[in-house]
């Protein structure tokens, strides 16, 4: 058994698991959060993305002991008590997801371009999100809120020049 | 007014009030033909153009819609199946108590250990764990429940099947020769029929300028829904068993549940949750009889979830089709007379299978109008993943092989694709191949509003919008 | 995934250390960014899994990117992501930039590394055939030291290298003779993300800019062979010769001959030498591109 302690979404946790253990089954299983999900297990669908030191990682293939001190994101720690994030708000709007099973991973590979490049193109939006699949809506309502919420953050001070 | 004509009037208004009070035996009949109200082709609903959220959406972006495998019972194990690893054979022997011995391991069962062990949506032709033939690679042989995922994969590879392999039938045109040996014998493999007979075809051919003869075949599909299949299963204390499926249709699988395990449908609760993706592939029971028997013999809750692998494996598919189509035109390209035999690779088991071929048989023509036809379509087995419901039933094969005709037949008549599709297609009022007189039909104008968009004869005609 | 132990490694030295001790005794894989021992494990039966796994994703010296007196030296550990946004290769190597952007989706990029990528020595490996082309050495640490060989040599067949088992790749060093030699990586998939190339090629050639012609070129094919290789009769045919698009063309129709090519369920060998054609004629125009960029300021600028 390996003790991991990983700051999951700003807080420590510590958890002692077999040393094959994946982050993904990691923070399902040890942590409850049930977010991301395992959908192929081999870094396909993207459905278990998370971000680990700000960089969105298929959480099914990093094992939990190479998360060992390192800050991880999950879609529970997207949203505060008081507010939903502008991605979770418009993809709520827009209808961007059906069976929401690909949903957490999409939101975080979101989350990620949009903290790395707050003005994206559309293919840069495609780009973003080739290793999450979907298998119901489609991704143009997806590809449209992600485009509303960075417009939005376009209009405040200092947008990143194309 | 005297005592007694009072009596009789009153007597006269109780039986006025009485049979207005008695309900009529029957409805009277209405007068045919009756008035149906028909919305106009093409009617803007208030609903159109408006922006659609759903009720579910927040919690789906929140991450916090629980799916199955996101579940977890108080004390509950984790099965794992033993997939058969080959597409044919007999089973002479299984060997479980290596696995049994390993410590975490709780129980383990085979097809001996299934009260009634076939099921299926429509024929009950298929196995809970297969016990005496295995039909496909995918067949369950043996199931483990233990404390863990890992446990429960290691003990598979402790169970040991001794297997006498039989030649397997994978072509569904050998499997529709009457001389190949039943899969399921001693029925045949032929397990489903339909002929559509429409006007008459050898005239129609007769008078045809030219005509073609084409064969198309489609492939096997899978559903992929990111959300694999997974269920658990719970008894009471009253004998009762509580099943959380990712199942779409549970009161068909509740029936099959009960069959299986022997226990009566009023003690079978089947709870269907969020799903994480269907399109037809979750309509029918894969482990639940499993999970039921595992959690019954170890008093635990029971937890199975397909891995990815098992999904393409062990779920069902979309139909391959070979599709033959004989169609007679005029030299317009006006088609006369139409031929088509389907054959549908059924896979091992029957599944929706049945549903399927009467869908694509009915739509093989194509929409359109065609007064001389023959379409017969067969179902039969072969020792592959079963196929069974996938969005549209059929109708997305037989749309291959008629419009890859279409475009056959208009380059060798020296014909746009577009006008020889105009020349045929339904109309307002045309028959369907079934003779249904046809409402709302607006083909042509789709067709040539959807030219226009993408600019179909910009570059000259007729060459398509590609080059 | 069955059980196995996990020894994490200091640095490149330690892994080396962790391999000798475990080697002689023990099953062991080493882990880096995780992306393919992870995804071939998950479903590996037990005579397949490791005993021991040692993770090197700690070893910081394995993560530098530098010019050195031996050329540009990149860490086996440097990801995907980090080779497309390095500055300076960025600068120099456009092609590799590109490569790199193939591979996977971003978050295979974001863990998925270099080394990694290359000790899987796939046929259609995306990060091979532009460092072939550009005549890049792999270090390798092992008990006894480093040894240093072409990566053309590294690759000995599908997945199979000439690392043995007590042996580390530390580091990928492109010479400083080829030090921003153009270059063009193309790669050619049933999609645009998370394909495996049916063919990929890479090409790369210096221009003698008196004669305009072809000066050491190079083209690399991949997935048409055992494992990564020249296209020698092009190469040959090239070296010399007046830079021309027939010229390209022709380099292309050799290049198949250089091939071997499979069928698979992804594409039939007749398909894939229509594309060897194609993809090396475009690549020795893209490489030339960049040279044509190089020289002109406004195409710097741009």
């Amino acid at each position: 058994m390996v003790t991991v302690t990983v700051n999951v979404n700003g807080e420590p946790r510590t958890a002692s698991v077999p040393p094959e253990t994946t982050l993904l089954r990691l923070l399902r299983e040890q942590f409850n959060l049930t977010g991301a999900k395992l959908g192929c297990d081999v870094g396909d669908c993207g459905a278990c993305t998370v971000m680990v030191d700000g960089k969105s990682v298929n959480s099914c293939l990093m094992l939990a002991g190479q998360a060992d001190g390192r800050d991880v994101l999950t879609i529970e720690g997207l949203a505060t008590l008081e507010r939903l994030h502008p991605l979770q708000e418009a993809f709520e709007q827009l209808g961007s997801l059906q069976c929401g099973f690909c949903g957490p991973g999409i939101l975080m590979s979101a989350k990620a371009l949009l903290d790395e490049n707050p003005d994206p193109s559309e293919q840069d939006i495609r780009d973003a999100l080739a290793g999450n699949l979907c298998r119901c809506t489609g991704y143009i309502k997806m590809i449209e809120a992600i485009q509303g919420v960075a417009r939005a953050d376009g209009a405040r001070p200092a947008p990143k020049s194309a | 007014m005297d005592k007694k004509s009072a009596v009789i009037e009153k007597q006269a208004r109780l039986q006025e009030v009485e049979a207005l009070l008695k309900a009529p035996a029957a409805a009277p009949l209405a007068p045919l033909p009756r008035e149906v109200l028909v919305p106009e082709a093409r009617q803007q609903t208030p609903a159109v153009r408006q922006r659609a959220t759903r009720p579910d959406g927040r919690l789906h972006g929140l991450g916090q819609t629980k799916y199955i495998d996101d579940y977890y019972l108080p004390g509950m194990l984790y099965a794992k199946i033993k997939r058969a690893g080959i597409a044919s054979a007999r089973i002479l022997r299984i060997d479980t108590s290596e696995a049994l011995k390993m410590p975490g391991v709780m129980a383990v069962i085979t097809g001996k250990d299934v009260p009634c062990n076939s099921f299926g949506p429509s024929l009950k032709d298929q196995p809970v764990l297969a016990d005496e033939r295995v039909f496909h690679a995918g067949d369950g042989v043996a199931a483990v429940a233990a404390v863990t995922e890992q446990i429960a994969a290691e003990a598979l590879e402790k169970i040991t099947v001794e297997y006498e392999p039989i030649r397997p039938v994978l072509d569904p045109l050998e499997s529709l020769q009457l001389e190949t040996p039943g899969l399921h014998a001693p029925n045949p493999n032929i397990y489903g029929h339909k002929v559509i007979r429409k006007g008459d075809v050898e005239k129609g051919f007769a008078q045809s300028y030219r005509i073609f003869e084409g064969s198309y075949r489609t492939q096997m599909v899978e559903h992929v829904p990111l959300e694999p299949h997974a269920s658990v299963a719970t008894w009471d204390a009253n004998g009762r068993v509580t099943i959380y499926s990712t199942l779409g249709r549970i009161t068909l699988g509740r029936a099959d549940i009960s069959r299986t395990i022997g226990v009566p449908m009023s003690r079978v609760r089947v709870i269907a949750t969020v799903v994480g993706g269907n399109f037809g592939g979750k309509n029918e029971i894969t482990t639940e009889p499993v999970l039921a028997l595992l959690a019954k013999k170890t008093g635990r809750p029971v937890k199975c979830t397909f891995t990815r692998p098992e999904e393409f494996l062990a779920s069902t598919t979309r139909h391959p089709l070979v599709m033959d189509y004989k169609t007679g035109v005029t030299k317009e390209g006006k088609i006369l007379a139409r031929q088509i035999r389907l054959v549908l690779d059924g896979g091992a088991y029957c599944s929706w299978s049945e549903t399927t071929l009467g869908k694509a048989c009915i739509l093989s023509a194509g929409p359109y109008q065609i007064d001389n036809l023959y379409a017969e379509a067969f179902v039969v087995y072969t020792n592959k993943t079963m196929t069974g419901a996938m969005r549209g039933f059929g109708a997305p094969q037989v749309c291959f092989a008629y419009e890859s005709q279409m475009d056959d037949m208009a380059k060798a008549l020296g014909i746009d694709p577009l006008q020889i599709r105009l020349t045929n297609a339904l109309r307002e009022g045309s028959l369907s191949p079934t003779s249904q007189k046809l409402h709302s039909v607006v083909v042509r104008e789709t067709l040539l509003q959807a030219a226009q968009r993408f600019g179909w004869n910009e570059d000259g005609g007729g060459n398509g919008a590609q080059s | 995934m069955k059980a196995f132990e996990v020894v994490a490694a200091r640095d490149a030295r330690h892994a080396v250390a962790l391999l000798a001790e475990h080697t002689p005794t023990a099953k062991v894989k080493v882990i880096a960014g995780g992306t393919d021992l992870l995804a071939d494990l998950k479903f590996a039966s037990a005579s397949h899994a490791p005993d021991v796994v040692v993770d090197i994703s700690r070893a910081e010296d394995l993560r530098t990117i530098a010019v050195t007196g031996g050329g540009l030296s990149i860490g086996a550990l440097v990801t995907h992501t980090e080779i497309m946004a390095s500055p300076a290769i960025r600068e120099m190597f456009p092609a590799l930039v590109d490569a790199a952007h193939t591979i996977g989706a971003v978050q295979t990029r974001n863990l998925g590394t270099l080394g990694g990528n290359l000790v899987t020595a796939v046929p259609s490996v995306d990060s091979g055939p532009t460092l072939v082309a550009l005549d890049a050495q792999v270090t390798v640490l092992g008990p006894g030291g480093e040894r240093r060989m072409p990566l053309a040599e590294f690759f000995v067949g599908p997945r199979r290298t000439a690392l043995k088992p007590d042996e580390l790749l530390v580091e990928i060093l492109i010479p400083t003779e080829n030090l921003g030699k153009p270059a063009c990586f193309l790669k050619f998939g049933l999609r645009k993300g998370q394909a495996l190339a049916l063919v990929n090629v890479a090409a790369s050639f210096w221009v003698d800019a008196k004669t305009q012609t072809f000066r050491a070129p190079r083209v690399a094919l991949g997935a048409v062979a055992p494992k990564v290789i020249h296209a020698t009769s092009a190469e040959a045919y090239l070296e010399g010769r007046a830079i021309a698009p027939e010229a390209m063309a022709e380099a292309g129709r050799l290049a198949v001959g250089d091939a071997k090519p499979i069928s698979d369920f992804r594409a039939s060998a007749e398909y894939r030498k229509h594309l060897i054609a194609v993809l090396t004629r475009r690549a020795l125009e893209g490489a030339y591109d960049v040279w044509q960029k190089k020289q002109s300021p406004a195409g710097r600028a741009r």
